[in-house]
């Protein structure tokens, strides 16, 4: 089933005194299936954000239709069981922690039952429980998105739209949320996230798509787009001469010298195997040898240079 | 019923956003200052003093009332928009409508808090200088809250499309055109041209109509004032406002949050 659906979406802006246009979305289907963490990638200005504003009803599509649970977005009832995790700052600043999810939480109608029990406990849960009582004006910028993410769930929805979680967060705080997303997963929830940073989208999403310049480039389950085949092999040897380094070069894809050690990229297996036994027969010694899939990044990189050729 | 309830959430929030606001202080205090002046001021007016308290009070109150809404009621919607804190609330079930009405009610409660404040100063004053007691001058301070309900939403119906500044200035000029239309209508009815009469009586009939409300120098008089006619100027009022405000909801909805 699922949760999420667009068919068409489209959003063209009108800019400046001239109205310019600029197509921020162009064409946009989506579909995302119950219980499943998809992932909206995309670099800077791709139209991630506005596709999402699409999907919460603050902007309307120029063209195209959306659906949250199977209603309409037009609907405000298609946001009942939504949380939404908005790009950027967002905070009264004036509110406590604790006030700014109780604020969000009688929006939702919540009963002070409910709300005096799930307060403190999603505090503790995003890791600010201690801050409960301090303004927002206070609140690191890590803080600030934490208090965030436990504004999306105090509805305990069963969709969720992140727009950039794990902006601003140091390493320790990006790990803390993908364990969030996971967890909420395991809830059976479905997770809708962007990024543009993809090794985090690698690690949990389920499903991928890649946008750019407001169009879908590649879409599908994070094993299919990246191919379950090896990518090339990294071999690191240390204690070999220059003119081994030069010879193992010649069949190497990538082949980086720093210090003592020396890192080759080949294209196969077979070729690997063959510059470590060169290696070894000369008394050097293997590092590591490291199978590697192709990583979202390389898609991406692709697909950028696709479209560049396409529109050039 | 969810819907009343989140309207009363979001005004409450309304409420508490500005008494946490240092500008609505820096308000007040000028608005104390200048109440105490009239004190001052009257000294000098030696005879007329009941008359210049009352005056100088009530003018005060509406001054700086018609500030506060003005410059308050904007800054609290612009904020919202601009610091985006709005995405977060109507991503929700809330409905746009309830966030222009939650916005408007905030104000009005907030207001009542500090003509509250302004009218127990004024009040004070006068007793302390030992003038009677009349009713015509509670009757003035409510009709003068009418008014500001009246100008907050003008101030949220501009608001709602425009930006702070324009909509600051729009909402300014209505408050000072909304004193002078029976001068305007004045002027086109003795110039008898017929080119700007219509205009003359458009405006007059179109506008908000703020000398209606405007029962201060009667009060201060100690005149009596007409109870047919002030149950006018209420309807007037009540109705204008609830138009006005329709019309910000309709063009809320229509906006996109950039
Ligand atoms: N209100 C607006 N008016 C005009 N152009 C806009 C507006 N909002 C977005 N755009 C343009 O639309 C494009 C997509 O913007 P969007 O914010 O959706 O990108 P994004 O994928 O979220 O980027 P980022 O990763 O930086 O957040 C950009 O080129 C941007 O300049
Ligand atoms: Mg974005």
């Amino acid at each position: 089933m699922s949760v999420i659906r667009a068919s068409g979406l489209k959003k063209t802006f009108r800019t400046g005194f001239l109205m310019r246009q600029v197509e921020a979305v162009r064409h946009v289907d989506l579909d995302v299936a119950k219980g499943s963490i998809y992932g909206f990638i995309g670099p800077n200005g791709a139209g991630k954000t506005t596709c999402i504003k699409m999907l919460t009803g603050l902007i309307r599509p120029t063209a195209g239709e959306a659906w949250i649970n199977g209603l309409p977005v037009s609907d405000p009832d298609s946001r009942r069981g939504l949380g939404f995790l908005p790009e950027g700052t967002f905070f009264h600043e004036y509110l406590t922690g604790a006030e700014f999810l109780d604020f969000h939480a009688r929006l939702l109608n919540l009963p002070a039952s409910v709300r005096r029990e799930r307060i403190p406990a999603l505090l503790e849960r995003v890791g600010i429980g201690h801050a409960a009582d301090l303004r927002i004006r206070r609140y690191s910028k890590g803080m600030r998105q934490r208090v965030g993410l436990a504004q999306t769930l105090i509805g305990d929805p069963d969709v969720l739209i992140l727009d950039e979680p794990m902006s601003g967060l140091d390493p320790l705080g990006r790990r803390d949320v993908r364990d969030l997303i996971l967890s909420l997963r395991d809830d059976g929830k479905t997770v809708f996230v962007t990024s543009h940073i993809l090794g985090d989208a690698e690690l949990i999403c389920d499903h991928v798509a890649i946008i750019l310049g407001g169009r879908i480039v590649s879409e599908g389950c994070l094993d299919e787009l990246l191919g379950k085949e090896v990518a090339g092999v990294e071999v690191v040897v240390e204690g070999i001469s220059e003119a081994l380094f030069e010879e193992l070069r010649t069949g190497a894809t990538r082949a980086v010298s720093q210090g003592s050690r020396f890192l080759f990229e080949y294209a196969d297996e077979a070729q690997a195997e063959k510059a470590v036994d060169t290696v070894r027969s000369a008394d050097g010694r293997l590092r590591s040898l490291v199978p590697r899939r192709r990583s979202l990044e390389e898609l991406m990189v692709a697909d950028i240079e696709r479209e560049k050729e396409r529109a050039g | 019923m969810n819907s009343l309830q989140r309207i009363w959430v979001l005004a409450q929030n309304t409420y508490r956003e500005a008494i946490r606001d240092k500008l609505l202080y820096n308000l007040l205090l000028f608005a104390a200052l200048m109440i105490v002046s009239s004190i001052v001021l009257a000294k000098l007016h030696l005879g007329y003093d009941e008359r210049i308290y009352r005056d100088v009070g009530l003018a005060a109150i509406a001054m700086f009332g018609a500030m506060i809404a003005i410059f308050v009621g904007i800054n609290l919607v612009y904020r919202e928009i601009s610091q985006k804190t709005v995405h977060a609330m109507l991503a929700k079930p809330v409905r746009r409508w309830e966030f222009i009405l939650g916005k408007y009610l905030g104000l009005v409660s907030l207001l009542v808090i500090e003509i509250g404040i302004m009218s127990g100063f004024f009040l004070a004053v006068l007793v302390y200088k030992g003038s009677p007691w009349e009713w015509a001058m509670v009757w003035a301070i409510g009709f003068i809250f009418l008014e500001l309900a009246l100008i907050t939403a003008v101030a949220i119906f501009f608001s709602s499309f425009t930006t702070p500044y324009l909509a600051g200035m729009f909402t300014v000029a209505l408050w000072i055109i909304g004193h002078l239309l029976a001068d305007v209508r004045d002027f086109g009815l003795q110039q008898g041209s017929e080119g700007i009469r219509p205009l003359t009586e458009a405006l007059y009939w179109s506008l908000p109509n703020l000398d209606r409300l405007d029962i201060k120098a009667a009060a201060a008089d100690g005149n009596a004032i007409d109870a047919a006619r002030m149950a006018g100027a209420a309807l007037y009022a009540v109705c204008y406002s609830g138009v006005l405000l329709m019309g910000g909801m309709l063009l809320f909805q229509r906006r996109d949050f950039k």
